[in-house]
């Protein structure tokens, strides 16, 4: 009996093909920790300060925007699947300087200024309160001054410099082990919470808030300020809260409560709707949102990565996976707790005026707290935890693919992208290390800024999403015009080449995620709340972009005495 | 003087990066234009003739219709710029390529050799009358009789086991023979047979190591040119996150014995870089052919005993 030949599309002859070092899965991991967990949550405190915002409806609205993010970046992985990512797209698409400046401030320097931001945060929602458990209280106390915060950078450092040396495959095996081991605990704390009563959690709470801060130690703060008569916080003419003499609340939990009470937080994360100050969160939430495209500069060395769609699934994976556990953490919070009193564990550190100390009043900590058991809450934070510091090498990582691209193109020198045999970056890595450490001491020791209480470089904390987000639209400017610009590329590329008007909507989309980042770009100038929009910031930023494009004209000088023309390396060769 | 060297390796068939590299003299100011193997693609995509001008093929898993010869023309043009040849059939020609091995062989072969002697014919005149030279080396997934047709060439000069003279009294000594592969391609050899050919190619030249380019397409073991990732010999599948040094030992071997002022590579297309073994300075530029962009690289030599600088590209 005959038999139908399968209908092969495409005859592949015996040669050699080979393949890249990262999978799919790789790239989603990395992906899913770029997004990461506890920069969400530790962003949900910024939801305190725009109290009228729906911190939910917030977050839905980023996600469908970052999904725009994720097919402009599928689309330039597919098209051009190069170790360098912005750098090398906005070169080849605009030009060498463009191209180098907007990559150089948004992958290479300001990375520096994210060293001491990863510490803070390592230090606030997971060390400290291991410390607390442990008893270690000097550590802990010390580790919240300028030195230790200092300190605690150069760990970080040490650690992403490891991650990065070990090389991407080891990176990718470590990424690998701490999903699953972090995942494990947060499935832990969601059984937890789903199984204890809200009367219960608040009387765990308490209990372990006694029994880290309380008696002898003196760190257990329950004084009860003035409210008034809509239940806001009364304040001084210093802008101080003022106490009620011989008023206490009856435990932590009940002064966390009246917390996000007094500080105007909604009883209800929809409360707020789509208003104008829902929009406003947004740039809030691209500081943890924005980034499951964090491996562009890497994607170059996955396999498959001209493959579009399977570009976008992984890195649409990395978005709603974090988003997900992320919502539900709120909801189960929401839950058992009250929205309004989960977001006073926020406003609490923020605003100052913890019970706890004035430590953060850490997620996963408080949800150990659950089993009264020190063992098992070290164990639970630190399990978590690994979801943090398995995110830590990607404070380097994807600066090193930046810098070796631009060392290709000769506008850095050749050794910039020298590896020992060991295939470790040595230059790079110290082209990111040492200006951190800099970075770091400049954020723990500059003077405190009074409005803000906070020191001068801490106050740049948003520059370090604008001036991602600034490389962002110059990307997806390149990708809008790509169809046109580098024809070549686009013509050869596996993109849906199908639109409107003779548009492909590849552009259109391009275009709407541009027009979104031009928004939040507006807000970060327009509004003081992010703290962005002051002229130390704009010093700061100013300095960052004169630096890049300083570094070019003397590269673009240095090779034209070679007699090398610098932009013909990101020329295209004509075909014809 | 100095000495103006353009590299390119592995255009896979990319029929945009073929013709790139013959116009990349001119774009970077070259004197020499080099090839370092690997010209022939390595797959047919079946355009199914539907009859009354209709085809349909599909590209990277995305099916296309076409309606009238023009579009056709421009489809076949887009699939060479992508390194794959396309071949209109009928669906019976299709179920018998897929069924028969030997005949979807010829018509591999029959595709690489129309698509060289094309190639060929425009370098001629593209070249023709211009002071650039251009030397082209086969790659280990190249077949012997690509050769000829490159010989046949009245611009072009063939690499493979020749030592060519370079303008400034420098000498290229090319080979596109490489290790042992999983694939069983038509240019490979065990390390001793490898060795002993590149040696057998370099004792032609005449002049001195800082004089002396080599041309190899394999690059050397255990450098940044070398890394792929790991793969199973049997089912040709990747290991696995691990990644290998799979460079020839050979080359080393002779790159560190001569110490030639430059040496030339490609076949692993990911390690893109450049390195210093002794005082050679060994480049793979990489290959970003399926995109039908030209990645390669510029060399300067000053004349005299040194490399004055190199640059990577992507044209």
């Amino acid at each position: 009996m005959a038999t139908n030949a399968p209908e092969q599309t495409l005859f592949v002859r015996k040669a050699s093909g080979l393949v890249k070092g990262w999978s799919s899965g790789d790239g989603f991991r990395y992906s899913f920790f770029s997004v990461n967990l506890f920069l969400a949550i530790w962003s949900f405190a910024y939801a305190t300060f725009i109290p009228g915002g729906s911190l939910f409806w917030s977050i839905v609205i980023t996600a469908v925007f970052i999904v725009l993010e994720i097919i402009v970046y599928a689309g330039l992985i597919s098209a051009m699947p190069r170790a360098g990512g912005d750098y090398v797209w906005m070169t080849r698409i605009f030009n060498s300087p463009i191209g180098f400046v907007l990559a150089a401030v948004g992958w290479w320097f300001i990375l520096w200024l994210w060293t001491p931001i990863y510490a803070d945060m390592g230090v606030q929602t997971t060390v400290k309160p291991i410390f607390r458990i442990l008893g270690l209280n000097g550590a802990a106390d010390w580790l919240g001054t300028r030195t230790g915060i200092f300190v605690a950078s150069l760990v970080v450092i040490a650690i992403a410099s490891t991650l990065v040396a070990v090389g991407m495959k080891s990176y990718a095996k470590f990424q690998k082990w701490a999903m699953w081991i972090g995942l494990a605990g947060v499935i832990v704390c969601g059984v937890l919470l789903l199984v204890t009563s809200g009367s219960s959690f608040k009387e765990k709470f308490n209990a372990a808030a006694e029994k880290y801060y309380g008696g002898d130690k003196g760190m257990l703060n329950l004084q009860k300020y003035q409210t008034d008569e809509s239940g806001l916080f009364v304040y001084d003419d210093a802008g101080a809260l003022v106490p009620v003499e011989g008023e206490t609340y009856s435990g932590a939990f009940q002064a966390t409560e009246a917390i996000g009470a007094g500080t105007g937080m909604p009883t209800s994360t929809f409360a707020g709707g789509f208003s104008w100050a829902t929009w406003t969160l947004i740039p809030f939430m691209l500081f943890w949102m924005a980034w499951p495209n964090w491996g562009a500069t890497l994607y170059g060395e996955v396999r498959g990565a001209k493959d579009f769609r399977k570009n976008i699934y992984m890195m649409l994976g990395g978005l709603l996976v974090p988003t997900a556990i992320s919502l539900a953490f709120l909801g189960l919070m929401t839950w058992k707790v009250g929205y309004q009193a989960f977001m006073g564990t926020m406003a609490a550190f923020w605003w100052g005026i913890s019970p706890i100390g004035g430590d953060y009043i850490s997620p996963t900590a408080m949800i150990s707290w659950i089993v009264p058991n020190a063992a098992f809450q070290v164990i639970l934070v630190g399990a978590i935890s690994l979801l943090l510091f398995g995110w830590f090498g990607t404070l380097f990582l994807s600066s090193t693919r930046m810098i070796f691209a631009s060392a290709f193109d000769r506008i850095l020198p050749e050794a910039a992208a020298r590896v020992t045999s060991g295939g470790v970056p040595v230059v790079a890595l110290v082209l990111m290390t040492i200006p951190s450490i800099i970075m770091a001491a400049l954020y723990a020791y500059t003077p405190i800024d009074a409005d803000s209480g906070v020191t001068v470089v801490k106050l740049f904390t948003y520059d370090a999403t604008l001036a991602i987000i600034i490389m962002f639209l110059g990307s997806a400017l390149a990708f809008m015009v790509m169809r046109w610009r580098a024809k070549a590329i686009w013509d050869s590329s596996s993109l849906p080449k199908s639109g409107i008007a003779g548009i492909p909507w590849m552009s259109i989309i391009a275009a709407v995620y541009s027009a979104f980042l031009v928004f939040n770009l507006y807000l970060f100038i327009k509004d003081a709340i992010y703290g962005v929009n002051n002229s130390k910031s704009a010093i700061f930023m100013a300095v960052l972009y004169v630096a890049a494009l300083v570094i070019w004209l003397i590269a673009w000088v240095t090779r034209k005495r070679q007699g090398m023309a610098l932009e013909t390396v990101a020329k295209e060769i004509p075909v014809e | 003087m100095s000495v103006r060297l353009f590299f390119a390796t592995d255009v896979h068939g990319s029929e945009a990066c073929w013709r790139k590299f013959i116009n990349s003299g001119k774009h970077y100011e070259a004197d020499v234009l080099i090839l370092g193997g690997d010209m022939t693609g390595k797959a047919v995509v079946p355009i199914m003739d539907n009859g009354g001008g209709t085809y349909t093929f599909h590209m990277q898993d995305v099916r296309h219709d076409i309606d009238g010869a023009d579009a056709l023309a421009v489809q076949q043009r887009a699939i060479r710029d992508h390194g794959y040849y396309p071949v209109v059939m009928t669906p019976e020609e299709r179920n018998e390529y897929t069924s028969d091995p030997d005949k979807l062989d010829e018509l591999f072969h029959a595709q690489m050799r129309r698509t060289v002697e094309e190639w060929v014919a425009w370098a001629d005149e593209r070249l023709a009358g211009g002071d650039m030279r251009c030397i082209v080396c086969p790659g280990n997934d190249d077949r012997p009789d690509i050769d000829e047709l490159l010989a046949s060439s009245s611009q072009i000069e063939l690499g493979e086991g020749n030592v060519i003279d370079l303008p400034e009294g420098y000498q290229l000594a090319s080979s596109g023979w490489t290790n042992l592969t999983p694939w069983d391609t038509p240019r490979e050899e065990e390390e001793p047979l490898l060795k002993a050919r590149i040696e057998g190619i370099v004792a032609q030249a005449t002049v001195s190591p800082e004089r002396l380019v080599f041309g190899l397409h394999c690059p050397p073991y255990d450098t940044q040119l070398d890394v792929a990732p790991k793969i199973d010999w049997e089912s040709l599948t990747v290991q696995g996150q691990d990644v290998a040094h799979v460079g020839s030992t050979a080359v080393k071997e002779v790159i560190e014995q001569v110490q030639p002022i430059l040496s030339l590579h490609g076949h692993i297309h990911e390690s893109r870089a450049a390195v210093r073994i002794g005082r050679t300075l060994a480049i793979n530029p990489g290959s970003s052919y399926v995109e039908g962009t030209l990645s390669g690289c510029i060399i300067e030599l000053d004349g005299k005993k040194k490399l004055k600088r190199y640059r990577l590209t992507m044209g």
